[in-house]
């Protein structure tokens, strides 16, 4: 270990290039996962990745930082509905005129996160404390009912609907970016119908192995891919009320038939079911492995999971640089002594800003990601619980450790699953199951506060020191 | 005008109500220096003791000293069962344990009591009084509010001013040092500051449970502006507590009444930015050396 340290110290971007390989593995491993799970453990995959980009922020403003901020959850909506509007209401990427797509979307709520955070960042830094802590709550509170004032821009109470963006040609081209190039080639030209013909030729790029590329332009859906309004139902469309069957036009139950009327041989053989009717297997032939587990389906939560996957894992990466950087130790140094540091020449306000902004910009990301999962952005989505449950997250899992937030992220997903587990084999009511998972979340808050201030990640360390001292 | 007399005779009884509120968050801090983020949902569950007990025997008293007596109890075991153990570390510590306790709290009513609002009947007539042929939007349970929370005031002014007990709680809120050297108990002192906040909780939670619906997550709104007006007032100062509570309950009253009442949060939010950018120590604070 020491060896490696003093490597990466020795040379100048070893640290960049080993933090890469970290996020790539870390990426390229739950990206493996995700094809071969169910679309339910994918949805849950996508939720946790979710957040953990956004702990990945509470981790450097909570724990390194030293500042307790309620406000991520609100800055998460602010992420969520510039996603949703941006991808709802422009057509092209202003300036440029280019087609617009979620890329984009990403983008503008990534700048979002950060004009918000320098707001906020502005005032929190000189607070401190409680008066933070406060301030945060209001923001928590306060920001996603601002939704409620604008109804008709941001939907109000009822939230906007969202067209999670996907590639078109649906499945295949999910996994395009995310299996490896041949398998990808093999597919496309090895059937003899094209299957996916309607797809662009330049949709699975060599680039798009690199984990950056994944959110190629051409992944998401153009203009022509969304519902224009002329396929939406017009009035007339929708059934008068002649249209509907009166009492006597059902049937009675002398209508129906005896059970001798209905053979097995009505039913469709399960032949009939054969991968050529689907067309899927026959025309890929057996080494597209990757996509086997889901025959012909298209899983939009294994979408949403890559896409939340990506996001993580970038976030994450440059998490690691910030956080194991000078930035990082600079953090450190104003949380601990903020007239210390200032003397070495570090400014208090600057440092607190800046991971003020950083932790916006990852929790406007995570919020980004939050819209595609729900397919919605609201209030509902947003409230104080979701801030809460951040802060839980990231103290469970350890306050200073980006480890921590991902731990801290799974038992957030893991934790109400397994409650309902527990609830479904010992009986309890609903009441009991839809509030144990947040009972528990503040004993333990409570308990990791008071027993083990570092969390998971530093109980386990400070055992294993223990145990190299014996 | 008649509108602006209408929505200023509103905010009176939530303004009061909130002063309330904030004197329990004030009461805590000046005993040991940490912002309660729990206490609103302490009083959320003394209301829901009430509102139990109200349900069982029909009385509005018995409810009220069962709301009281529990807050009493809630505020001793919060202080000595998660404050009093992390006090010695750091300021986020405390913190986030407050907010812990608030998850938990909120969590266990909604398994005892269920999550949906509950409606908690005023004890005498909701509705205004009619004078010159006009219902005015201020109902003899709004009298009765302003006047429990003038008692309870003047009761806590006389006990801090003018006996020993207060005195040794002013003063180790002052100066615990100093206060310990000169034979107060501070700790005790401590434990007396966290059981009166529990109790000016517990009656701000009985009193506003009428105005609004009863629900585990009902008064997170109410911890903003309470937050806000202790804030604004100092969060030293009990006189700045109560005075800016009942300011916050007005503004907040004349927003709601003049555009949405889904605008309150947002504005209790201003105010405090506003304070906190220009007069960050407070306005009626004691210790402007401190904060210097």
């Amino acid at each position: 270990m020491s060896r490696l340290t003093s490597l990466t110290e020795r040379l100048p971007g070893t640290r960049l290039v080993s933090h890469a390989l970290i996020a790539l593995v870390i990426f390229g491993l739950l990206t493996w996962i995700n094809q071969f799970i169910d679309p339910l453990l994918s949805y849950y995959l996508a939720t946790a990745a979710m957040y953990a980009t956004a702990m990945f922020g509470m981790t450097i403003l909570v724990g390194l930082s030293g500042q307790v901020s309620l406000g991520n959850g609100a800055l998460m909506a602010v992420g969520g509905y510039i996603f949703a509007l941006t991808s709802l209401n422009w057509q092209t990427v202003p300036i440029l005129g280019t087609p617009w797509n979620a890329v984009w979307s990403m983008v503008f709520a990534g700048i979002g996160g950060v004009v918000f955070g320098l707001l906020i960042g502005g005032i929190a830094a000189r607070l401190k404390g409680p008066y933070l802590a406060g301030l945060t709550l209001g923001i928590a509170v306060g920001v996603p009912a601002i939704a409620n004032r604008f109804p008709g821009l941001l939907g109000g109470e009822n939230g906007l609907m969202i067209q999670v963006p996907y590639p078109a040609g649906g499945y295949a081209a999910a996994t395009g970016g995310l299996t490896d190039d041949a398998s990808t080639d093999e597919f496309l030209g090895g059937g003899d119908e094209p299957l996916y013909e309607e797809l662009p030729d330049d949709l699975f790029t060599d680039e798009q192995a690199v984990i950056e590329d994944d959110f190629a332009g051409d992944d998401f859906l153009s203009d022509e891919d969304f519902l224009s309004d002329d396929d939406f139902l017009s009035d007339d469309d929708f059934l008068g009320d002649d249209d509907f069957l009166s009492d006597d036009d059902f049937l009675s139950d002398d209508d129906f038939s005896t059970n001798d009327g209905f053979t097995t041989d009505d039913v469709v053989p399960e032949e009939a079911f054969d991968d050529e009717a689907f067309g899927v297997e026959g025309d890929l032939g057996s080494d597209v492995s990757a996509i086997d587990g889901l025959d012909a389906g298209f899983v939009i939560e294994q979408w949403q999971a890559s896409v939340a996957i990506a996001v993580a894992c970038i976030v994450g990466f440059v998490a690691l640089n910030l956080v194991r950087g000078r930035q990082g130790r600079v953090w450190q140094a104003v949380r601990d002594d903020p007239v210390a540091a200032a003397v070495s020449g570090i400014s208090p306000a600057g440092s607190k800003i800046s991971a003020f902004v950083v932790s916006s910009l990852f929790a406007a990301l995570a919020g980004a990601v939050f819209a595609q999962i729900l397919s919605f952005v609201g209030p509902g989505a947003f409230t104080l619980g979701l801030s809460l449950s951040l802060l839980v997250g990231i103290v469970l899992g350890g306050r200073t450790s980006l480890i921590g937030a991902m731990i801290g992220a799974v038992i957030l997903v893991w934790l109400p699953e397994f409650v309902l587990d527990v609830s479904a084999d010992r009986g309890w009511d609903d009441q009991i199951t839809n509030n144990a998972p947040n009972f528990l979340y503040g004993i333990l808050v409570v308990l990791v506060v008071l027993a083990a201030p570092g969390g998971l990640v530093g109980g386990v360390q400070g055992f294993a020191k223990r145990l190299n001292r014996r | 005008m008649t509108n602006f007399i209408d929505y200023f005779l509103g905010g009176i009884s939530s303004g009061v109500i909130i002063a309330l509120m904030a004197l329990a968050l004030v009461l805590v801090w000046r005993s040991t220096r940490v912002v309660n983020f729990a206490q609103l949902a302490q009083a959320m569950f003394t209301t829901f003791i009430a509102l139990t007990v109200r349900d069982l025997t029909g009385s509005w008293l018995l409810a009220l000293a069962a709301a009281l007596a529990s807050g009493l109890v809630l505020g001793v075991i919060v202080h000595f069962l998660v404050i009093r153990p992390v006090k010695r570390m750091d300021t986020s510590g405390a913190i986030i344990a407050t907010f812990g306790v608030l998850i938990a709290l909120e969590a266990f009513a909604g398994m005892i009591w269920g999550g949906d609002g509950k409606a908690f009947p005023p004890p005498i007539r909701n509705t205004g009084f009619e004078i010159g042929g006009r219902v005015w939007p201020f109902s003899p349970y709004d009298l009765l509010v302003v006047v429990t929370v003038i008692v309870l005031v003047l009761a806590l002014t006389i006990v801090f001013t003018r006996t020993s007990v207060g005195l040794a709680m002013r003063a180790s809120a002052f100066n615990p040092e100093v206060a310990r050297l000169s034979g107060v108990r501070v700790s005790r002192m401590l434990v007396l500051g966290w059981a009166i906040a529990g109790f000016v909780g517990a009656v701000a939670g009985v009193l506003v449970a009428p105005l609004t619906t009863l629900s585990p997550t009902a008064f997170d709104v109410f911890l903003v502006f309470a937050f806000t007006a202790a804030v604004i007032g100092g969060l030293d100062s009990l006189v700045g507590a109560v005075a800016f509570g009942i300011g916050t309950g007005l503004v907040i009253s004349l927003v709601s009444g003049y555009t949405d009442s889904s605008n309150a949060p947002v504005v209790a939010l201003v105010l405090l930015v506003v304070n906190l950018l220009f007069k960050p120590e407070g306005v009626f604070t004691h210790h402007k050396a401190r904060t210097v």
